[in-house]
């Protein structure tokens, strides 16, 4: 291929690519059939009721476990049956529903070893003087996601809507291209809310951002582009107003009181 | 706890003062409880270690003390083993120290993909089979163990000279104190942390998570091989009845004991057993029941703080201090009082 047509080909070519992904664990077909194209600089949310499988489909795309069927690329290259640390160089992040942090850590180490984890030093058994720069780094990551004041505090002793706010900077740790957030909003008050919805929107553009959120108001606010999702498939693709006014959203998802549930 | 600036302080005067005790010490004492502690603390900090960085608790440490053991004892000249090669007792160490890194990575190579009770097991296992092979394999333990090792000549006499070889495991007692100390401010160091409070986050960070486990394993081998081949030059005998199932469950106490949480509990934990372990067997209505009088205060200990005397010590000055400003509680930081803390 010529250095023309890469070029021209990179404004086309999604990110990331998923073409018939499943995934069934024993007998439950959490995932199944879904094709998505993400592309660079896309803000996209994920929706769906409990148990549509939107968890489920963030562990595929991140390699937390392989999909049983289908394949999954990213940045045009195939990783359907890599494991998340070969993605992991690719720009790919991630946050979790239910927060994974060092509790016996402080904030700054916590983001200290995200940082580590994407600039691949693992096994460094001395400390040179990029580690300075990487503590630097991190203590300014925490401030970004408004944790300045907490920075030598062990996360354990964080409130939940802190720890939430340092998955978000563990994910940001090491310049991510995909950013994927699951459920940043759940448990947070309604002023912890609209400060996360003003970080999200403040991300860079060169961050593309998929998104999984329940709070409607965080969701169609960030978001550009929506996917809705329903036994383990797609059952809606559109934009923010499109989806506002689909009837199937309104009796899957809205109807059943999910806004109001918290 | 010690506030930051005065630890380097209080180090520096203990270890002094433990430099200091053999010229106040009988020989015996020096030996049998000075040394001894340093020796088997050594090997519980390799315990502790792996527990405290990685949340391990690993049973084959004693294990890999006597594969470094019986490695020297089968390499120098000795009464017993494999008398064929009869190095120099410095090659014969240091091959020690590679042979026992390199069966701790193979052990680690299996025990890093399990966690919790699994790993107890397997750890437990490897313990088990390194003490069978040594006692099935007489070629390699004599019978009835190797003895009259050869001792490193600077060492002197270990009878008229107790404190050469004080002086020597207080040297790498210190200077393993202080590495570990480092490491656990390292990438490294920070990152076996990582895995410890939260394994699925550190793959999703992309880390290499078995491969770490393994080396990490293999550097508690090496804290270990250095206490076991220190047991032999000060011992100068090994049987395969030192890495017995009960004294592996000893190591596990000293360990717990001390507080499975702090390095330092490591050598508090030894003083303490090597002590009670001396002074019970004198006394009459123990006698021969030592364990069973070491097994009750044991219980009382870990009854009374489960982060061992460490974790006693670690409550009382924090209590210490709550009562001491009590009457400027909230003038510590930024106003968000922490009450829960409180609780333990
Ligand atoms: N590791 C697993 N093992 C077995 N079943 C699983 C596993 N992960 C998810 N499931 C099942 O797959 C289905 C989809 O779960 P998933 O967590 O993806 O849903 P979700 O859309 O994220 O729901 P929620 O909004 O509640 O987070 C559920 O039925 C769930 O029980
Ligand atoms: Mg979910």
């Amino acid at each position: 291929m010529s250095q023309t047509e890469t070029s021209a080909a990179e404004s086309v070519v999604p990110i990331l690519r998923l073409r018939g992904v499943g995934r069934r664990f024993g007998g439950v077909h959490a995932v199944r059939g879904v094709d998505l194209d993400v592309r660079a600089g896309e803000r996209r949310a994920v929706l769906g009721p409990n148990g549509a499988g939107k968890t489920t489909l963030f562990n595929v795309i991140a390699g937390e476990f392989p999909p049983t069927e289908g394949s999954v690329e990213l940045f045009g290259v195939d990783v359907t049956n890599k494991p998340a640390r070969a993605r992991v160089p690719l720009g790919v992040t991630r946050t979790f529903q239910i927060s994974r942090l060092f509790g016996g850590l402080s904030v700054a180490d916590n983001l200290y070893v995200s940082i580590i984890g994407a600039e691949g030093g693992h096994l460094r058994p001395i400390r040179n003087a990029k580690d300075r720069a990487y503590h630097a780094q991190a203590r300014e990551l925490g401030d970004r996601v408004g944790l300045g004041g907490v920075l030598d505090e062990l996360v354990g002793a964080l409130s939940h809507g802190e720890q939430r706010q340092l998955e978000i900077g563990m994910a940001l740790a090491g310049d991510p291209k995909l950013i994927m957030l699951d459920e940043p909003a759940a448990g947070l008050a309604r002023a912890e809310r609209v400060k996360l919805t003003e970080m999200l929107l403040g991300f860079d553009r060169s961050i593309t951002m998929i998104l999984i959120e329940h709070d409607m108001d965080v969701a169609l606010t960030v978001a550009e582009h929506v996917t809705m999702m329903h036994d383990g498939r797609i059952v809606v693709e559109g934009t923010p107003s499109e989806i506002r006014g689909n009837q199937l959203v309104h009796d899957l998802y809205l109807g059943k009181g999910h806004r109001n549930h918290e | 706890m010690i506030p930051a600036r005065l630890q380097w302080p209080v180090g520096f005067g203990v270890v002094l003062v433990a430099a200091l005790l053999p010229f106040v010490c009988s020989s015996y004492t020096t030996s049998q409880i000075l040394t001894r502690s340093l020796i088997l603390g050594l090997a519980a900090a390799s315990l502790i270690f792996l527990a405290s960085l990685g949340g391990w608790v690993s049973l084959a440490q004693l294990g890999l003390y006597g594969v470094a053991g019986f490695t020297v004892g089968n390499l120098a000249k000795a009464d017993g083993g494999a008398k064929v090669f009869a190095m120099d007792i410095w090659v014969a160490s240091l091959l020690a120290l590679v042979v026992t890194v390199l069966v701790g990575l193979l052990i680690g190579v299996i025990a890093s993909r399990s966690e919790g009770i699994y790993f107890l097991m397997i750890t437990l296992a490897f313990g088990v089979i390194i003490r069978l092979l040594f006692e099935k394999a007489t070629d390699l333990s004599g019978f009835g163990g190797i003895n009259q090792i050869i001792q490193p000549s600077l060492l002197g006499s270990a009878q008229l000279d107790p404190e050469r070889i004080y002086w020597l495991c207080l040297a790498i007692c210190v200077l393993v104190y202080l590495g570990v100390r480092y490491f656990a401010r390292t990438p490294f160091g920070l990152a076996f942390q990582g895995i410890r409070d939260n394994t699925p986050r550190m793959r999703a960070l992309g880390y290499n998570v078995t491969l770490m486990r393994t080396v990490a394993f293999g550097i508690g081998a090496f804290i270990a091989a250095l206490a076991g081949v220190l047991n032999v030059w000060w011992n100068t005998q090994i049987s395969p009845g030192t890495i017995d199932i009960g004294p592996v469950i000893f190591l596990l106490m000293i360990a717990i004991i001390g507080g499975l949480y702090r390095i330092e509990g490591a050598w508090v934990g030894a003083l303490i057993y090597v002590v009670l372990d001396n002074r019970l067997r004198s006394i009459d209505v123990v006698g021969e029941r030592v364990a069973t009088a070491l097994g009750i205060i044991f219980l009382l200990i870990v009854l009374l703080s489960p982060g061992g005397v460490m974790g006693i010590y670690e409550s009382l000055s924090s209590r210490w201090r709550r009562t001491g400003v009590t009457g400027g509680a909230t003038s510590d930081g930024d106003g968000t009082a922490t009450p829960t803390v409180a609780g333990d």
